[in-house]
């Protein structure tokens, strides 16, 4: 059936975005601020041309292996052994990601609104709404993150309008932040903030052609790095460095700060259901991948026995961290350093090792991905 | 024991994987080779399905088979037979007559090409027209065929076919099952000597209500129409609407003994081809007994039994058929049942009101929002009062706390358990004031609500302000257009109440993604539930959920598939074209 499902560029691309702007409503602004002081926004933009500069070089090889994902491609350079290998690592990436999000997720929820219940219990609701959503596959979370997203960039530019007025100018100075050399030198292991690329590596069987593949990529890639860009400035501008290093919600205490007259002054509970949306979304994609690539990897024949185990996994390891700071310790030292190695450094290896391959055996053999 | 085997075996399913069965859901194709491929596909699925019924059972399930006598079993008449005598015995048998008190058995003589030949006709009292029956059947056969009649043919069947019956509407068969059926649904069957045919004859004349108003979907301007009971008079009320000579209607007849005649309705280039031979395999593959409305069949032909949302539209009006069809949707009308059918549909189908196209553009859109707010107070209101004052009380400014509160103070229960009693209440009165009779009954449903809310709330069981949301929901409610969707927001709305009360905005979140995700991977009839939301389509739909000036709506919608995309061109207004050359 899967080779049935296809999706076109506006599903793919919300579905793209989704995973790469989420972390706004976690951390994200706080970790820029901490890594570039006032050049938050600056760092953005770098580590978005940078993005577009490896994803174009990765379309670039992809041209040659159309309709094929990643662990095809590992399988066509090493065998069997290639396509489990990459399909473990990604596999890992995603069981690391995953899990942090949901504690993230829920760490945050329990000290908006439900501070006295259990975090295994927030985090079931979670994992009910994960489960659910990958019992029932990725065509409906890909649709259904088509309409979700408008709404959320809808609540992102109403939280923008209404902190507008506590915007100050000054709060951008000194205009290079913590210096040139951590921003373009040290900030380059930064572009794990765009891994959630990676999903579209696993994506060609799903999609029409291989010009849906690169413009997806280019136009996730670029829209995302607007609102990162967008979220980053707005933090700096309305919250001083170095207090901005400080709070462990940055977009729920701007929303806090949004006062319209008498009537709407305590109004960030509303922006609950768009964070909620998005990260119900976030982890149901990556709970399907995880089950998915397993699957592919180990060429069974259904993914759906895997969910519910899965599901336990994710909940063990989400459970690990003795508190949420230890979580984000773990994000910003080792996922945010590491992660553009799965997310580029492989795809770029992988396609260069296939390409070698392609020219000495000839064309690729055109065989029904499994 | 039989139940901790059912118990047992939905466990198992729970939480142990049962393989997916191999059968495939209908997918609306777009290319012709796909449907190509599909029409061949069911084609083969039907063969097969017709091999194996014709395949008898070996001895070992003889053993096992019921005793006595089977239906199919060799003591039928299939033939109509020359000896008359042998006609009337199995007709008076097999209507149980004279037990039947309303079958007529008429025995006369019929004089043709010289020979006196015994005749009866057979019919059901009160279900024929008898002017009909006497005027042009007993009568030319009977007086008439003394007069000499200049017939060249040398068969009788034919003599008396062509010169003795003076009605329309004249079947000549040889098989006894056509007479029957044709007698079994107000016909009447004409057996005559010597003759190895007989002549079923459709007189159809019971008394049925007339053309009436619509009672469910009342507009203010609209043709103010609505179907009625009668197979014929409804496609007739659709036909005289689309006066199209592509309009097809296609008859088939559902139920093995009640045989109740339906109708496929569609325009034969417009339709999505694959889409008519998915509605025809449904049809012609509906193994029950009886059927009686149309409620039960849409319940038989839907793709999804348990989702909450109707995957049919049922109209009563021919208006809103004969529009839904000239979209390129299919309509299946069922005699004895004043609702049509329409499939496929999406989610923003049952939103729109049969009105949306008669009124201008600016109130259509209008009524729109409006709408789209109702549902979203019918569904998540209660659940957003519950999360509120249990969870997020900062959202509520500090004047409205404290009257919440202090109106909340003297009741005993928690906010969801009012919630729960109140809406129980509401429901209880709703269903009440359905079955109460004549005028009483609207009057008693509105006084009953006013006294019990007032009642309640001067008891201190609820607050006053729980008051005002269980109505606004109620109001939400009945603002939607169609009524079967009304009804899946009032279960829904309970489980939203309940997420809400477990852990506020996120439980509530919970649901509209669960919700979310459900109905974006329903179908109906091949097309996804939520398009063009969800899949998006290309922008020829210009009727989501506002609606687009009536000259812009150039293209009918994507996600039908249909033949012709096109339905006007980009300047159907032709006379503001010639204004703008003349100046």
């Amino acid at each position: 059936m899967e080779s049935k499902i296809v999706f076109g560029k506006v599903e793919t691309t919300s579905l793209l975005i989704i995973v790469m702007t989420t972390q706004l409503f976690i951390s994200f602004p706080r970790f820029v601020a901490e890594k570039a002081g006032t050049a938050g926004w600056i760092l953005i933009v770098y580590l978005t041309v940078l993005s577009l500069f490896l994803f174009t070089i990765i379309s670039k090889m992809y041209k040659n292996f159309q309709g094929k994902d990643i662990i095809d491609i590992g399988e066509y350079v090493g065998g069997n052994i290639g396509r489990i290998l990459i399909g473990l690592i990604i596999i890992i990436d995603y069981m690391f990601i995953a899990p942090g999000v949901l504690r993230e997720f829920s760490d945050r929820v329990k000290i908006i609104t439900l501070d006295k219940t259990p975090i295994g219990f927030v985090m079931l609701f979670f994992l009910i709404g994960m489960i659910t959503a990958a019992f029932y596959g990725i065509e409906p979370i890909t649709r259904f993150s088509a309409i979700i997203v408008p709404i959320v960039a809808a609540a992102f530019i109403l939280i923008i309008i209404g902190i507008i007025p506590n915007f100050n100018l000054t709060n951008l100075f000194p205009l290079m932040g913590s210096g040139v050399n951590n921003i373009f030198i040290k900030g380059i292991p930064n572009v794990s903030i765009f891994s959630g690329i990676s999903i579209l590596f696993i994506l060609p069987p799903f999609l029409n052609s291989y010009d849906c593949f690169r413009k997806t990529g280019f136009y996730s890639i670029l829209l995302s790095g607007f609102f990162l860009t967008v979220g980053a400035l707005i933090y700096t501008l309305s919250i001083p460095y170095p207090a901005s290093t400080e709070f462990t919600m940055p977009m729920y205490t701007l929303a806090r700060t949004i006062d319209w007259g008498r009537f709407f002054t305590r109004i960030e509970s509303i922006f609950v259901f768009v964070w909620a949306a998005s990260a119900f979304i976030y982890l149901s994609i990556f709970l399907f991948f995880i089950v998915y690539v397993f699957k592919k990897t180990f060429r069974l024949e259904y993914y759906t026995p895997l969910i519910l185990p899965v599901s336990v996994l994710v909940f063990a390891f989400a459970l690990i961290p003795e508190s949420m700071m230890r979580v984000f310790q773990l994000e910003s030292q080792i996922f945010r350093a590491y992660a553009w190695i799965v997310t580029f450094g492989m795809p770029i290896i992988l396609l260069m090792a296939a390409l070698l391959i392609k020219k000495k055996k000839g064309a690729v053999p055109n065989e029904k991905n499994s | 024991m039989e139940c901790l085997a059912d118990l047992k075996k939905f466990l198992q399913n729970v939480f142990l994987f049962k393989e997916p069965e191999e059968k495939e859901a209908f997918i609306l194709e777009e290319t012709r080779q796909e449907k190509e491929e599909l029409i061949e596909e069911t084609r083969q699925e039907k063969e097969e399905l017709r091999s194996t019924d014709s395949k008898k059972g070996g001895i070992i399930s003889s053993f096992f088979s019921p005793k006595g006598k089977k239906e199919d079993e060799s003591d039928e008449l299939e033939e109509v037979s020359k000896d008359i005598n042998k006609n009337l015995e199995y007709i008076k048998k097999t209507y149980n007559y004279p037990d039947n008190g309303d079958l007529i058995i008429r025995e006369f003589k019929v004089v043709a090409k010289d020979k006196n030949l015994d005749a009866f006709i057979v019919l059901f009292d009160g279900m024929v027209d008898s002017n009909i029956v006497d005027s042009h059947i007993l009568k030319p056969l009977m007086l008439l065929s003394n007069v000499e009649v200049k017939g060249k043919e040398k068969d009788l069947a034919q003599y008396i076919n062509n010169h003795l019956i003076s009605h329309s509407q004249v079947k000549m068969t040889k098989k006894m099952n056509d007479v029957i059926e044709e007698v079994n649904f107000g016909g009447a069957g004409l057996f005559i000597d010597e003759i190895d045919c007989a002549f079923a004859c459709d007189v159809k004349g019971w008394v049925q209500r007339q053309v009436d108003k619509p009672i469910t979907e009342i507009v203010i301007r609209g043709p103010q129409e609505a179907f009625t009971e009668g197979l014929r008079i409804n496609t007739a009320l659709v036909r005289k609407t689309l006066k199209d000579e592509n309009l097809v209607v296609e008859n088939f007849k559902v139920g093995r003994r009640s045989k109740t005649p339906c109708a496929l309705m569609y325009i034969k280039d417009i339709a999505n081809e694959s889409l008519v031979e998915e509605a025809r395999r449904r049809l012609n593959n509906i193994n029950v007994d009886f059927i009686f409305d149309s409620g039960e069949l849409e319940q038989l032909l839907e793709d999804s039994t348990f989702l909450p949302q109707p995957q049919m539209l049922s109209t009563e009006r021919p208006d809103r058929t004969a529009n839904m069809i000239a979209q390129g949707r299919l309509a299946i009308l069922m005699h004895g049942s004043p609702f049509a059918l329409i499939m496929p549909i999406t989610n923003s189908d049952l939103l729109h009101s049969p009105e949306d196209a008669y009124v201008r553009f600016p109130y259509s859109n209008l009524f729109r929002i409006v709408r789209f707010v109702a549902v979203i107070l019918s569904l998540l209101l209660p659940g957003l009062y519950v999360a509120i004052t249990n969870f997020h009380h900062e959202m509520i400014p500090t004047d409205l706390l404290i009257a919440i509160e202090s109106s909340r103070e003297a009741v005993p229960f928690p906010s969801v358990m009012e919630i729960l009693i109140m809406e129980f209440a509401f429901e209880l009165i709703r269903e009440a004031g359905i079955r109460i009779p004549g005028p009483i009954g609207p009057t008693l449903g509105i006084i009953g609500a006013l006294i019990l809310g007032q009642a309640a709330v001067a008891a201190n069981i609820v607050s006053p302000i729980l008051i005002i949301i269980v109505a606004v929901t109620g109001i939400g409610s009945f603002a939607v257009p169609n009524f079967a969707h009304a009804f899946s927001f009032r279960i829904l709305r309970f489980v939203y109440i309940i997420l809400a009360a477990l852990t506020g905005f996120l439980g509530i979140t919970l649901g509209i993604f669960v919700h979310g995700i459900i109905l974006v991977s329903s179908k109906s009839f091949g097309v996804p539930f939520m398009a063009p939301l969800g899949p998006r389509t290309s922008d020829g739909v210009t009727d989501k959920l506002l609606r687009s000036p009536i000259w812009k709506q150039e293209n009918r919608p994507d996600y039908l598939n249909v033949q012709k995309q096109r339905k006007q061109p980009k300047i159907s207004r032709e006379w503001a074209e010639r204004e703008k050359k003349k100046r």
